[in-house]
């Protein structure tokens, strides 16, 4: 493929100018690239922070700067985010990168060791566990939030579901707002016959795992999707999908008759109206920063502190609420990255728990923090 | 009826014989006319709305301290600057350019004064046009999977996306700067030749300065094209919030991929911010553009 | 003038000179030649590692890789027929829209533009070619899709609910749907198919156009007559190469098409292409699953290659000055 445009103005002009005025450019060019050659050159020798791959970990010592590298859940990273900034204040020559991108992209980084730490709101498969290269991984409760189950429907100011009718509304079951099953949840309610338009994730994610392993659970024969996972793809045809919980906030923001599910920091921010939902005790709670803690407190912790608050019990929990951790691996290979690290995420479990309320978030209970405060000391640091 | 004289241009031909054209015949070609205006017409709609829209909400944010400030840690935050990721489109882009540019421009001089239609530089030739239909995705996965995520460890950095872009514009370059070459009459050639000069001292100081400007103005139009793209950096550069000059080592980002990041929330500080180096990268697409036009125009003469 | 002989001695040097024997010839020359085999090598190189990091998953997988619609990869199941399918229609669309405006714009610069004209909608369209990718999606998203939602219902409502085309444009329509994708690719390949239909155009000779019009024709007959018999192979190619183009882009169609794939005749449903499932999940995608998206890559690669290839071998089998000037 020719560039037209050229051959025109060069068919119509022919003959090219004095050479002088070609060498001039050609010089011209040559000082440019120098000079670009240098900027490159001279970022390179002036930062003296790491590289991206934990791997590769440059001992300049307590003082020198310090990068950290995660990637994962865009679930908890309006709470990353402000731990992040508040912790920049603390410690001033780290700088820690949080990417996003999902759990799934949080793992498969991990595992590849290409971050240094990773956000997951799933767990690691068990067939998954030998792939991760630096060994074994730890999990860090860091906070939990409710996944709210956000629509946009003009005409509908307010709207509660019992787990039934969101697995069949899910499923592709039901598909306008006035169906049967959904005026059955909201007695009294006048629903507009629009169609309803769900939206879910285009990316690999956790919280589509939480919400669909709790469509399963508590929807029970309404839920015709198949198992549970970060990327489900059986999604019925009448569907959008968004990148990352942004993505689908969006685009339920942008669609009337969409309902679509996101993280409650997300949510709020996008100003989207919520369903209440019904919970195990059978009362209809709206996904509030206290419903999760409620969900949270009655939750089972297991050995490496993972737990489901997912359907949990209790009279005012809400039903799907997510818990989120941040993974590492328990032995570090880089002293001032490990450190930089263990540090970073003892503030986490510490002062920056003060910051969850603001940020949309439900803080650890004292017992989960505590437990997760103890397994600090299992992250290996090498001496040297 | 007597014809005195017959019309001097095609126009007076057929305004004499409009009138003697069946309606028929009139109403096809005007329906003709009316579909090459039409169509002319029709494709201003989106370049307009779409380039005045960008200008419109991007002027809002725009500002010296949208160019130079960082892009705030907590992105729902209003505020910041799109700084990291201007820097990064440019040592991305330039690294790409210097690596992409000078190796194009050699092997077009391959292609024009040494292998010509020999069946080697036939294939090459091929080769390289069949290249330049290759998405862009598919040169950021090549990159991604030798490089980045090989067992080499390299991890993310703007080398990485600098080399996905470099493989885009090879091609570009080469096939531009061939035809410049082509261009360049060869009595030129014979007259270095006669003067005693060797090959490539014929080549270096006579057909290359004489092709210069188109070539520098094809390289230019690869430019504007890597620095517009985003595919092959998303899988290669990782992110980052604050300017990052190094290309060899460390997390990147571009204005194309934050563009991207940002456009897929509903926020109204992401969104503006996205506007606003939406409007940037427009800005220095187009610049480069314009310079490959005004080269290529300025620096050639009228055939006498 | 004279030109007086060259000095005694010289003829051996001046020989060895020509035969290109220097040593600083020689090296000049393998390292131009050296450049060149670079693109062979890269091109090489990509279909290599493409093929072999995509065949575990199409041996997993097997030919139902491309005909299977299920890709699931929580279940480890991998068919790309809805993808595939999402790239074909999209692309389609684009260039259904785009080949009548590009051919008008092409035949407006060349038939009835003046210099200025022709020079200024030269930019114009230069222009639209240098708008990044990443724009037009931000910009359909942001702006298009939601009033181009409420035309497709409209149109669902009056066109749509006819028999056949029923099939096609019936709803319920979604702003990010095949059509949209194929709207805004149509909207970024025309620049191209427009240069290229232009550069074929301009090798018709004037006069034979001129014979044509000196013996009667309107435009339009001296165009079907004199210029389109002609320039048949150079224009097919010119909309080869426009829907190769489509076919391998990724972003503003992953920004507007919905990304949820499916396989269905209705235009204004949601769909997803290769490269947007590509662009949306490679970021986070292990073993199986990264190496069935590697799978998908080479699939698109394929497709666009042959569709470049056709393009290229349609120009050259045709006449010899066509090749030059398209390729």
């Amino acid at each position: 493929m020719r560039p037209s445009s050229l051959v025109d103005s060069s068919s119509e002009r022919g003959l090219p100018l004095s050479a002088s005025l070609s060498r001039r450019a050609l010089r011209a060019v040559a000082v440019i690239s120098v000079m670009a050659l240098g900027v490159a050159a001279c970022g390179s020798s002036s930062k003296k922070s790491s590289s991206s791959s934990s791997g590769s970990g440059n001992t300049s010592g307590s003082s020198g700067s310090v990068t950290l590298n995660g990637s994962g859940s865009t679930f908890q990273k309006n709470f990353n985010e402000a731990v992040i900034a508040a912790y920049k204040s603390k410690a001033p020559n780290v700088t820690i990168n949080y990417a996003g991108g999902g759990s799934g992209k949080g793992k498969t980084d991990l595992q590849t060791m290409t971050v240094d730490f990773a956000g997951t709101d799933s767990l690691i498969k068990t067939e998954d566990v030998g792939k991760y290269q630096g060994g074994k991984v730890l999990y860090f409760p860091t906070v939990a939030a409710p996944i709210t189950v956000s629509y946009n429907v003009s005409g509908l100011n307010s709207l509660k579901l019992s787990p039934e009718t969101l697995a069949a509304i899910f499923s592709g079951t039901i598909t306008k707002w006035n169906d049967s099953q959904i005026a059955a949840d909201n007695p009294g309610e006048t629903l507009p016959s629009t169609n309803i338009v769900i939206v879910h994730r285009a990316d690999a994610s956790g919280t589509t795992n939480n919400f669909t392993k709790y469509l399963s659970q508590a929807g029970g024969s309404s839920w015709k999707l198949g198992t549970p996972g970060d990327s489900l793809t059986t999604w019925p045809s009448s569907s959008q999908a968004g990148q990352g919980n942004a993505g689908v906030a969006q685009i339920v923001s942008q669609t009337n008759g969409a309902v679509g599910y996101v993280d409650y920091s997300d949510a709020v921010a996008a100003n989207l109206k919520f369903a209440s939902i019904k919970n195990k005790s059978g009362s209809f709670i709206a996904p509030t920063v206290e419903a999760a803690e409620a969900a949270v407190a009655g939750s089972t912790i297991a050995e490496d502190l993972t737990y489901s608050p997912l359907n949990a019990p209790g009279g005012t929990a809400y039903p799907i609420t997510s818990p989120t951790w941040i993974i590492l691996y328990q032995k570090q290979t880089s002293k001032s990255k490990g450190q930089a690290l263990k540090d970073f995420i003892t503030y986490v479990l510490g002062d920056g728990q003060s910051l969850a309320n603001q940020a949309k978030y439900a803080a650890l209970p004292a017992s989960l923090q505590q437990k997760a405060q103890a397994q600090l000391s299992q992250i290996q640091i090498p001496t040297s | 009826m007597t014809i005195t004289s017959p019309p001097a241009t095609p126009d007076d031909a057929t305004s004499i014989l409009r009138r003697s054209i069946s309606t028929r015949r009139r109403v096809k070609n005007g329906l003709a006319t009316a579909w090459m205006i039409g169509s002319l017409l029709i494709l201003l709609v989106p370049l307009l709305a779409i380039v005045l829209y960008v200008i419109r909400k991007g002027a809002h944010v725009m500002s010296w301290s949208f160019l130079t400030k960082d892009i705030p840690i907590v992105s729902q935050f209003p505020g910041g600057g799109m700084y990291p990721a201007i820097a990064g489109t440019i040592v991305i882009t330039g690294t790409a350019a210097l690596l992409a540019i000078p190796l194009g421009v050699l092997a077009a001089i391959y292609l024009n004064e040494y292998g010509k239609q020999h069946r080697v530089a036939r294939v090459i030739r091929f080769m390289a046009d069949v290249m330049t239909g290759v998405p862009s995705i598919v040169m950021g996965l090549f990159i991604a999977t030798i490089w980045v995520s090989s067992g080499l460890h390299l991890g993310y950095s703007g080398l990485a996306g600098a080399l996905a872009l470099a493989c885009l514009m090879l091609p570009i370059v080469i096939r531009s700067s061939e035809e410049m070459l082509k261009l360049v009459p060869d009595d030129l050639r014979q007259a270095s030749d006669a003067l005693g000069a060797r090959r490539w001292r014929t080549i270096l100081s006579v057909a290359l300065p004489a092709a210069l400007p188109g070539i520098v103005s094809g390289a230019m139009l690869a430019v504007a094209r890597a620095a517009g793209e985003t595919a092959p950096l998303l899988f290669t550069i990782g992110v980052i919030r604050t300017a990052n000059w190094n290309v060899l080592h460390g997390t990147n980002t571009a204005l194309s991929q934050e563009i991207w990041s940002n456009a897929q929330t509903p926020f109204p500080a992401q969104l503006n911010r996205a506007w606003g180096a939406a409007l940037t990268l427009i800005a220095i697409v187009f610049v480069c553009t314009v310079i490959a036009r005004v080269v290529a125009s300025r620096f050639t003469i009228a055939r006498q | 003038m004279t030109i007086t002989a060259p000095p005694a001695g010289a003829g051996a040097r001046q020989q060895k000179r020509r035969l290109g024997d220097v040593w600083s010839d020689r090296v000049f020359r393998a390292v131009a030649l050296a450049a060149g085999l670079l693109v062979l090598l890269i091109l090489g190189l990509i279909t290599w590692v493409m093929l072999s990091k995509a065949w575990s998953a199409f041996k997993y997988q097997g030919p139902s890789f491309v005909t299977s619609q299920h890709w699931d990869p929580n279940s480890n199941s991998f068919g790309a027929f809805a993808y595939i399918f999402g790239t074909l229609v999209s692309s389609a669309i684009a260039l259904v829209i785009a080949v009548p405006l590009s051919l008008g714009i092409a035949l407006f610069v060349t038939e009835l533009a003046g210099k200025r004209l022709r020079t200024l909608v030269t930019y114009v369209i230069d222009l639209l070619a240098a708008i990044p990718s990443v724009v037009y999606g931000f910009w359909a998203l942001a702006v298009f899709t939601k009033p181009v939602q409420t035309f497709y219902t409209h149109v669902a409502d009056t066109i749509g609910k006819m028999p056949l085309l029923s099939r096609l444009f019936g709803g319920p329509a979604s702003g990010a749907s095949f059509m949209t994708a194929g709207l805004i690719l149509a909207v970024m390949i025309t620049p191209i198919v427009t240069s290229l239909s232009r550069e074929t155009l301009l090798t018709v000779p004037q006069e034979d156009k001129n014979a044509a019009l000196a013996m009667g024709a309107t435009r339009l007959e001296m165009l079907r007559v004199a210029v389109f018999p002609r320039v048949r192979s150079g224009l097919i190619a010119a909309f080869m190469l426009g829907l190769g183009r489509a076919m391998g882009e990724t972003i503003a169609v992953a920004l507007v098409i919905g990304s949820s794939a499916q396989v269905t005749s209705h235009l204004f449903r949601t769909g997803d292409t290769m490269a947007s499932n590509i662009a949306h999940n490679f970021g986070e995608a292990i073993d199986l699953h990264r190496s069935a998206l590697i799978g998908l890559g080479v699939v698109l690669f394929g497709i666009t290659i042959i569709v470049n290839v056709i393009a290229r071998v349609i120009i050259s089998r045709s006449n010899r000055s066509l090749w030059e000037v398209v390729r």
